[in-house]
């Protein structure tokens, strides 16, 4: 409504003077105007008292104004040091300006132009470690609210004229400044023109975050699985791009946004890179064991114990029903019972602060845990796997990844209790088959798995030593293909020569 | 061909080899060693290599037949029969798929039901199975094959099981080899077409694989390995079982995976039955796609649409089809005409196409003499 209300206002005003956007601006208390006097002319000055520093006003804008040389406003734009500067006659300009925290000065009652002058108040916080996507190793900074600095953070990372950005208004309300990043020279045409497209069509009226324009431009909206990579970290962009992908920043995001990508990248961290290969692999492979053991582990029990009992061997089924044995419950309840009591823990965990997130850990993990064993509710068996489930969920590096794989499991412990085994497999199968179609920017999300890339496999489930890695990924087309000349760079040499 | 696929839709050439082994492998699988072992006895490995052989030697005609027209089934029979009577054995065809899907999906869900449920209604299942059919074909031939790959791919995983009851193994049991005459061993491979056929979908996807001339290999290859895996089953159930058991068993390979025991797990054919549902699903899918392409083809409807019709003839008959005896009646009727579909048909079409194209080579010759 508000958006409509802003278009009809806006059509109204096509012949708008300088003037009326003063005094639209004016009905707000916190804009100010006032005359400034010299010698000889009356300026005047007209600002946002919220959104400019002041000190630099005072400082670098009013002394210049008093010099006796200043008499038009051209002259002033010349006295002042201030770098971004211009003269401006469109009212749409100049609104734009002012709500960006420029200081506007002019003459007379209807100005026919204004100097604008940069005087915006930087209220962002520094950069700091990361917190979401934490590393033991490599670099320590992650991210802020302001395009710029995070703009400043990669193009630290990448010196080169080839790292170009484009930049768009995205919003019709928060008018979000969204910035494109990408090396040419690298990035497939046609990986740009669909991101940059699907950018400009957004017509939400509020983006407030990289995160949830990412939703917009999936894909396939409908998919529960995230189809756009959000980082935190500067170096983890900068390592995409010089894969050849392409990355946006929104301001007041402290997020990145890359794409396109595949399943299996959710499941690599930047610190894969960072160990030695050996060592990067094992864990890769754990991080998918992890992520298998998460998604099935609760289904399979309930599939086993509901249906399959034959399929435990004697004395580990004895095992089994010795915990079981006084719980009233049939495994499906058991286990939704467990799985909702861990996602409550993990819900209040993200909400609440960080001292009392820690108690409330201890509080619902053991003591609940403990207690709902002791009576009689939950069998140990379960609660071991359940914990364990969750707590597999979490070496996904990224979030919006490990969200997915919590929340498709109750479909599967769900089909498990109606049709066991058969139900889980059912269930397996319509997850592949939803991936195989899905895709990430019109590439196929399931790649090198299908379409079979095997050259791509080098580092996919494993990571393999950074000399075989001599060309750029198959399924991004990069223009340039090879890393670093391979030939070159093995060298043969025989025994002691 | 009449109209040339698009890029984006063709897939890979080496894919080939998945799309006719996982083909080929299906519920046949399952229990074909009781209709060989019935005719060839202890010989019944020498049916399963010859008619192993059989298909290679299709495989080398379809890809005769496909190399000259360069197109698919529908352009070979334009070619031979003209416009009219081409269609209607496409259309035949089109049923000969269908056919093909109830087939496998009813043994699938008489198999789940013989073993995990026996009070699952068989139609709950074909209306999920249908839905989910629809969502697979819908995706295109891609989602298709992307499915048949993982769909060899990640039962490979289960094979070596096959191999444990070879602890209980007796080979003695096969000799004197060839103990039966020509005739037994031809009719015993006759036998196992049901497990055998099921790549002549090749004939329908042809003109989507890219360098489609040189996949012959593939295609050749993915058929080896069929063959190899079915006589290592065969040689595997001959040396476990004997030949009375073999003779009552239904599901010989399932019971095979009875006698797996590991530390944790027993009675490993629980997941063996679960996971076949990942052998079983691209046959299902590629032969509704061949089916709703191939009605495509001939009246120029919408495929989605067609699929719809093709999915609901597939529920219907399969609810349609109650007992053991009538699953069985079926199968027997499916085996029957792709028995003379692929090995009979096929290779008649070789000799069809290659007068047709000497009868018109010899006008065209006329007219330019003329």
């Amino acid at each position: 409504m508000i958006g409509r209300w802003l278009m009809k206002k806006m059509i109204d005003n096509r012949k708008e003077t300088l003037r009326d956007v003063f005094l639209q601006f004016q009905q707000s208390t916190d804009f100010v105007i006032y005359t400034f006097k010299t010698d000889e002319r009356m300026f005047k000055i007209a600002y946002f008292q919220t959104l400019i520093d002041t000190d630099r006003l005072n400082r670098d804008i009013l002394p210049s104004l008093t010099k006796s040389d200043c008499k038009t406003l051209e002259s002033l734009l010349t006295e002042v040091s201030i770098q971004d500067k211009e003269i401006i006659k469109s009212p749409k300009d100049l609104r734009e300006k002012v709500l960006q925290g420029f200081v506007a000065v002019y003459e007379g009652k209807d100005p026919s132009k204004c100097a604008i002058i940069e005087s915006s108040m930087d209220s962002g916080r520094d950069v700091s470690p990361p917190e979401n996507e934490f590393s033991v190793a490599g670099p320590q900074e992650a991210f802020i609210e302001s395009v710029d600095t995070n703009i400043n953070l990669i193009r630290k990372r990448l010196p080169l004229a080839q790292l170009q950005i484009k930049e768009m208004k995205i919003g019709k309300i928060t008018q979000t400044r969204v910035a494109v990043l990408y090396i040419d020279g690298l990035v497939d045409k046609d990986n740009l023109h669909t991101i940059e497209q699907r950018l400009g069509d957004v017509e939400f009226d509020q983006v407030i975050d990289s995160s949830s324009l990412a939703q917009m431009i999936s894909d396939n909206t409908m998919s529960i699985f995230p189809q756009l990579v959000n980082t935190e970290r500067p170096e983890r962009v900068a390592s995409v791009l010089a894969e050849g992908k392409v990355a946006f920043l929104a301001d007041g995001s402290p997020e990145a946004v890359f794409g396109p990508t595949t399943l299996v990248e959710f499941f690599s961290s930047l610190e894969d890179y960072y160990l030695p290969w050996q060592i990067a692999t094992s864990v890769r492979l754990l991080r998918f064991f992890a992520v298998a053991f998460s998604v099935l582990s609760t289904p399979l029990y309930v599939a086993v114990l509901t249906f399959h009992y034959e399929l435990i061997p004697r004395d580990l089924l004895s095992t089994i029903i010795a915990s079981r044995s006084n719980i009233p419950f049939p495994p499906i309840l058991e286990a939704i019972f467990l799985e909702l009591t861990i996602e409550l823990l993990r819900e209040a965990g993200a909400r609440l602060p960080t001292k009392v997130g820690q108690t409330i850990g201890i509080v619902g993990g053991i003591v609940i845990g403990q207690a709902s064993v002791e009576a009689g509710l939950t069998s140990n068996i379960l609660l071991i796997i359940v914990a364990l489930a969750a707590l597999a969920s979490f070496t996904t590096p990224v979030y919006q990844m490990g969200n997915t794989i919590r929340l498709i499991r109750f479909p599967f412990i769900l089909m498990a209790a109606f049709l066991g085994g058969v139900g889980v497999a059912f269930c397996l199968l319509v997850t592949i088959v939803h991936l195989l179609q899905l895709t990430s920017l019109g590439r196929p999300y399931m790649e090198p798995i299908f379409p079979p890339r095997f050259s791509d496999w080098r580092d996919a489930f494993v990571r393999l030593p950074f000399n075989w890695m001599s060309s750029r990924p198959v399924y991004l087309r990069p223009r340039d293909k090879g890393r670093f000349n391979f030939s070159r760079a093995v060298q043969k040499h025989d025994i002691d020569e | 061909m009449d109209k040339p696929i698009k890029e984006q839709y063709l897939v890979s050439g080496f894919l080939t080899l998945f799309l006719i082994h996982g083909m080929q492998v299906g519920v046949g699988v399952l229990g074909f060693q009781r209709d060989v072992v019935k005719v060839a006895g202890y010989d019944a490995w020498i049916s399963v290599l010859i008619a192993g052989m059989v298909v290679h030697v299709v495989i080398a005609c379809m890809y005769t037949l496909l190399k000259r027209v360069d197109g698919d089934l529908i352009s070979i029979h334009h070619q031979i029969f003209g416009k009219w009577v081409g269609n209607v054995i496409c259309f035949f065809v089109s049923i000969y798929f269908v056919a093909k899907a109830v087939n496998v999906l009813r043994t699938y869900i008489e198999v789940v039901q013989v073993w995990m449920f026996p009070d699952l209604p068989t139609w709950s299942i074909a209306i999920v199975a249908s839905f989910f059919f629809y969502y697979v074909v819908a995706g295109g031939f891609r989602s298709v094959v992307g499915l048949t790959f993982l769909g060899v791919m990640i039962p490979v995983a289960f094979v070596p099981m096959l191999l444990l009851p070879l602890e209980f193994a007796n080979f003695i049991n096969m000799l004197p080899i060839l103990k039966h005459s020509i005739v037994e061993l031809l009719l015993g491979a006759k036998d196992t077409t049901l497990s055998f056929i099921g790549f002549e979908s090749l004939l329908l996807y042809y003109p989507f694989l890219k360098n489609r001339d040189l996949t012959q290999k593939w295609a050749q290859l993915g058929a080896l390995i069929t063959n190899v895996a079915y006589t290592v089953i065969m040689v595997v159930s001959l040396a476990f079982f004997s030949e009375d058991q073999l003779n009552k068993t239904i599901w010989a390979t399932l019971t095979l995976y009875k006698v797996v025991q590991l530390p944790f797990l027993e009675r490993f054919e629980y997941i063996g039955v679960s996971m076949w549902m990942f052998l079983i699903t691209p046959n299902i899918a590629l032969a509704l796609w061949a089916a709703s392409r191939c009605a495509k083809r001939i009246s120029g409807m919408n495929q989605r649409s067609a699929l719809v019709i093709a999915i609901v003839i597939m529920a219907v008959v399969i609810i349609l089809l109650p007992t053991r005896q009538e699953v069985n009646q079926f199968s027997n009727w499916v085996a029957q005409t792709g028995f003379y579909f692929v090995f009979v048909y096929i290779p008649l079409l070789v000799i069809l196409q290659t007068i047709a194209l000497k009868i018109r080579r010899g006008k065209h010759e006329q007219t330019t003499n003329l």
